[in-house]
């Protein structure tokens, strides 16, 4: 909440200097601009974090394509994603990447965030093969994973990490009406620029097919936490 | 609390350039990056330090810091800048209230810091550092130190505790000295002098004097500090401006918000003062920039699997295919912000050119032109060729290959390992047998909107604003050709009431600024034509003819040579103008002169940037401007400059030469919106005759080198976001 407040105030900053008209596209936009930083601003201050979307049986029946559910821990609400590509490279795993209704992008190979875009302070790129090959495995493993994070200026910043993946046992998960039973991994990792950088992922693979069902993923220091949920696959 | 003081530093803000550090030290984020105990801290002089003595410790590397204190009938306002890890560089300006050695009230200056880490803090060794107080001013607070800091935590007591002892000369040693170690022929300070030479021979002369001090950081919020002082405040006291009982000055400190620290003091057992700290960082962005995502695009079939794919049928006429391949473009450039000026395609090899309004840095739209090839065009196209350019002028020719970007979007090093697969290669003027936009020109812009013009540092308004409205209007006919006009007309200010006699010897190019602000409300600040084009594909060229600044007008005439990926650039310029009437309109006074420069351009590394021009400034003095310039890789820059030309010190007057800081900030650094604008501002100690440029509108450096190599090296992750 007080990213989006010093947001506007950086909005006011600019609009103490700035506002006027043009008729160029872009630049003249400085008004609309700041209007739009407000607003966002102002909501997410009167109105707290939104609450997460609850999807009930019937809107998961509708449901045609894969989709996958999104909960934002620090910003609130949720937002559900459509799968739009799949890519196979010389990494393990097959990335596929999603999209959200107001064009971001997540990036998940079998399931571990490799990258996003489009959601600020983005995951440029990573390298998850440990974590990959642990959840192939459902198995504990450790090494190292590596982050390419945006400082959100068009400069990155390199988070190093030493992660320790174990196998917490069998647990039986709920996505809307469906009972899985599933493998949950936890990944505890250590690391980043200044030493002091710690996150917690969690995963849970389904027994019955492999796949993540359901995970909860650092997505940089600025972002903080989702929460996945494979709706559909 | 913390909400009222963002107000206040908003409303501080609308004052314009000078307020925006400040305000913006409020509004940075508050992340781990500070939450220490054992931060750096601000002294009354606005440099890293104690009370009123320094310490030996460096600010993180960039840091800028903006310290106003006061006591004592002495207020400093301090700007400092961390331009290296090891080098610390300040200039402040300094009223001295009731100061009896000055015809003013209020005696004003203005000097300079520069210090230097000899050895960074280690386990058992000290911070150690040797730095110069007011090494090029008038001398009024000249003084040289070397200091040792010690940090110590841990143990039974709370916080940090900072220990620092130090040795200083000059002002520094004018208190409890121990003996001249390097001789003792100093210089006394003299008001009134010109000031601004290198005062290299009084350098660690005279008197030196021990002084030392201590600093408690509690916790996150509060502070402790208590000093012994090396500084006799001679001048000071001798025109009772205030009683030195002691030598030893305590205070507390509290930190408002993350950038912003207060401290009350008692000092020299008579004072009391106050000291404001601003730091913040041009690293860290007060707002995130989010850009929305590219559109996805799927990747070609292997060629095994479907080699029907790989038909190059489709491109037997080339013109035909180009043409197609700009149809489609268009609309897709459009809505990433960017304009296609021109494509052409083989079956194998496409090349856009096009230009960006939208992003600051170019990586970005190099990579979404990038992008938008791999959706649209057929399999059979390997080379893609992407040309950013700028108002004519094609910057560079990206050289990528499809297969890499479809299969390095996901890999684990994405921005590394895309670029040691690409090509920067040098764009030729044109690009024959393209099919063109043609919806490009003729083009118009306008604008209108505020603005507001400072000026600073008068002895008797320091701070001098004029605010008002101004249109501009630019009208480009043909690629490279732009007309262009701007009209001011001013509400409100304090400039114009100034009424002081110029006694400028030399011909009054710049110090009748002031005429021209009483000269009438209503000015036409530019109206020029100008056209610039590529002459081969690594030089560049400007012709422009007019109104080119409010001072002068005449004709400007430019070429640059720079290769896309070389550290070096040569230009040279030549110019002659005359001077404008007064009032600012259409005439034109007597005074005429040709000045022009040979320039040279380096980029050192680190995103340090020199420059060197030579030539003939505006007033007929010859001579040379040197800058350096630090430009983080989101655009931030601060630069220092000074200007030597034959005008004797006697003859410039007060400063003895031109100098002056720049500081420019993108708009996307405080929008957290991708922009290209950027806010810039040229702060001079003193604005004299001599060694005084033009001010021609779209000179070709800055307008050329965003394309190339270098900067696009330093934004690179840009191409994936």
């Amino acid at each position: 909440m007080m990213w989006m407040f010093k947001r506007g105030i950086g909005a006011l900053l600019m609009a103490g200097m700035l506002v006027g008209c043009s008729s160029q596209g872009d630049s003249d936009s400085f008004s609309t601009q700041i209007f739009g930083s407000l607003k966002e601003a102002v909501t997410t201050r009167r109105e707290g974090p939104r609450p997460k979307i609850v999807v009930t049986p019937e809107m998961l029946a509708q449901t045609t394509i894969a989709a996958l559910q999104v909960n934002p821990e620090a910003r609130g609400g949720s937002d559900f994603l459509r799968r739009v590509a799949a890519r196979n490279d010389s990494s393990l795993g097959t990335v596929e990447i999603w999209n959200s209704s107001d064009n971001a992008q997540v990036f998940l190979r079998n399931g571990v965030v490799v990258g996003t875009r489009g959601v600020g302070g983005d995951i440029i790129a990573a390298d998850a093969n440990v974590t990959v090959r642990a959840l192939q495995n459902r198995s504990g493993a450790n090494g190292v994973r590596t982050y390419t994070i945006s400082d959100g200026d068009v400069t990155t910043t390199e988070y190093r990490l030493r992660c320790d993946l174990r196998d917490m046992g069998s647990e039986s998960i709920s996505v809307v009406n469906l009972v899985f039973s599933a493998d949950h991994i936890r990944e505890n990792c250590v690391g980043g620029p200044s030493g002091d950088t710690v996150i917690q992922n969690d995963y849970w693979v389904q027994h019955a097919t492999g796949l993540v069902r359901k995970s909860r993923q650092w997505m940089g220091p600025k972002t903080g936490y989702f929460e996945f949920v494979l709706l559909k696959d | 609390m913390k909400r009222n003081l963002s107000i206040l530093a908003l409303c501080a803000s609308s004052l314009g350039f000078s307020t925006l550090i400040p305000a913006v030290a409020f509004a940075q984020n508050d992340d781990a990056f500070f939450n220490t105990t054992n931060r750096p801290t601000l002294n009354f002089y606005g440099v890293s330090g104690l009370i009123d003595m320094p310490t030996a410790e460096m600010l993180p590397d960039g840091e800028i810091g903006i310290g106003i204190s006061s006591f004592g009938g002495s207020t400093r306002s301090t700007l400092t800048f961390q331009a290296t890890s090891r080098i610390q560089a300040s200039f402040r300006y300094t009223g001295i209230k009731d100061a009896t050695f000055s015809s003013f009230d209020t005696y004003r200056d203005r000097s300079f810091d520069v210090r230097f880490l000899l050895n960074r803090e280690g386990r058992y060794l000290p911070a150690v550092t040797v730095g110069l107080q007011d090494f090029a001013g008038t001398g009024i607070y000249a003084g040289e130190f070397i200091a040792a800091t010690k940090n110590f935590s841990g143990g039974r007591i709370p916080g940090t505790v900072k220990a620092t002892v130090g040795l200083g000369w000059g002002r520094l040693g004018s208190s409890g000295a121990i003996g001249a170690p390097f001789g003792s022929d100093r210089a006394k300070f003299q008001s009134g002098d010109t000031g601004g030479e290198l005062s290299v021979d009084q350098w660690f002369r005279g008197d030196a004097a021990p002084f030392a001090g201590l600093e408690w950081q509690i916790n996150e919020k509060w502070g402790l500090k208590a000093e012994y002082s090396s500084d006799a405040y001679t001048l000071e006291t001798r025109s009772d401006i205030f009683e030195r009982k002691s030598r030893l000055n305590f205070g507390a400190e509290y930190q408002v918000a993350s950038g912003v620290r207060l401290g009350g003091y008692y000092l020299y057992g008579s004072e009391v003062g106050v000291n404001l700290q601003f730091l913040l960082n041009p690293k860290r962005p007060i707002a995130q920039m989010r850009i929305p995502a590219p559109r996805p695009y799927k990747v070609r079939p292997s060629r095994r699997v479907d080699p029907e794919a790989y038909s190059r049928d489709w491109a037997v006429s080339e013109a035909a295919a180009s043409g197609e391949v700009r149809d489609a473009l268009i609309p897709l450039l459009e809505a990433e912000g960017l304009r296609l000026i021109e494509a052409r395609t083989t079956a194998s090899t496409v090349e856009v050119r096009y230009s960006n309004d939208r992003y600051n840095a170019t990586p970005v739209s190099i990579g979404r032109v990038a992008r938008l090839l791999a959706a649209i065009m057929p399999a059979s196209v390997e080379t893609f060729r992407i040309v950013p350019v700028e108002n004519n002028l094609a910057q560079s020719t990206v050289v990528l290959r499809r297969s890499d970007l479809e299969a390095l979007e996901v890999s684990p090093n994405a921005p590394d390992a895309l670029l040691a697969v690409t090509g920067f290669e040098s764009a030729a003027p044109r690009l024959a047998g393209s099919a063109r936009n043609e919806d490009l020109f003729p083009n118009v812009n306008w604008s209108i909107g505020p603005y507001l013009s400072q000026r600073y540092f008068d002895p008797e308004e320091p701070i001098q604003v004029d605010v008002g409205l101004q249109f501009g209007m630019s009208y480009q006919p043909a690629p490279g050709w732009t007309i262009a006009g701007q009209v001011r007309q001013s509400l409100k200010g304090n400039v114009s009431d100034d009424v002081r006699v110029n006694r400028s010897v030399l011909p009054r190019v710049r110090t009748d600024a002031i005429e021209y602000d009483r000269g009438s409300s209503t000015s036409l600040t530019r109206l020029y034509v100008s056209k610039q084009w590529k002459t081969s594909p690594d030089i560049y060229t400007r012709v422009s003819a007019g109104y080119l600044e409010r001072m002068f007008g005449g004709v400007s005439a430019e070429m640059l040579w720079k290769p896309v990926s070389s550290r070096l650039a040569l230009g040279v310029e030549a110019n002659y103008v005359k001077q404008r009437e007064f009032d600012s309109f259409l005439g034109f006074q007597d005074y005429t002169v040709a000045t022009g420069h040979a320039s040279a351009y380096y980029e050192f590394g680190n995103g340090f940037t020199g420059q060197l021009d030579v030539g003939r400034y505006l007033a007929g003095d010859v001579g040379a401007t040197v800058s350096l310039e630090r430009e983080f890789d989101n655009g931030w820059r601060v630069g220092g400059f000074f200007t030597l030309t034959d005008v004797s010190a006697e003859d410039f007057g007060e400063g003895s030469f031109d100098k002056g800081i720049t500081l420019s900030v993108p708009t996307s650094w405080l929008l957290g919106k991708p922009d290209k604008g950027m806010r810039s501002t040229t702060l001079r100690p003193i604005t004299r005759d001599g060694g005084a440029r033009l001010s021609v509108p779209g000179r070709l450096y800055e307008q050329v080198r965003s394309g190339h190599r270098k900067s696009l090296v330093g934004n690179w992750s840009g191409v994936w976001e």
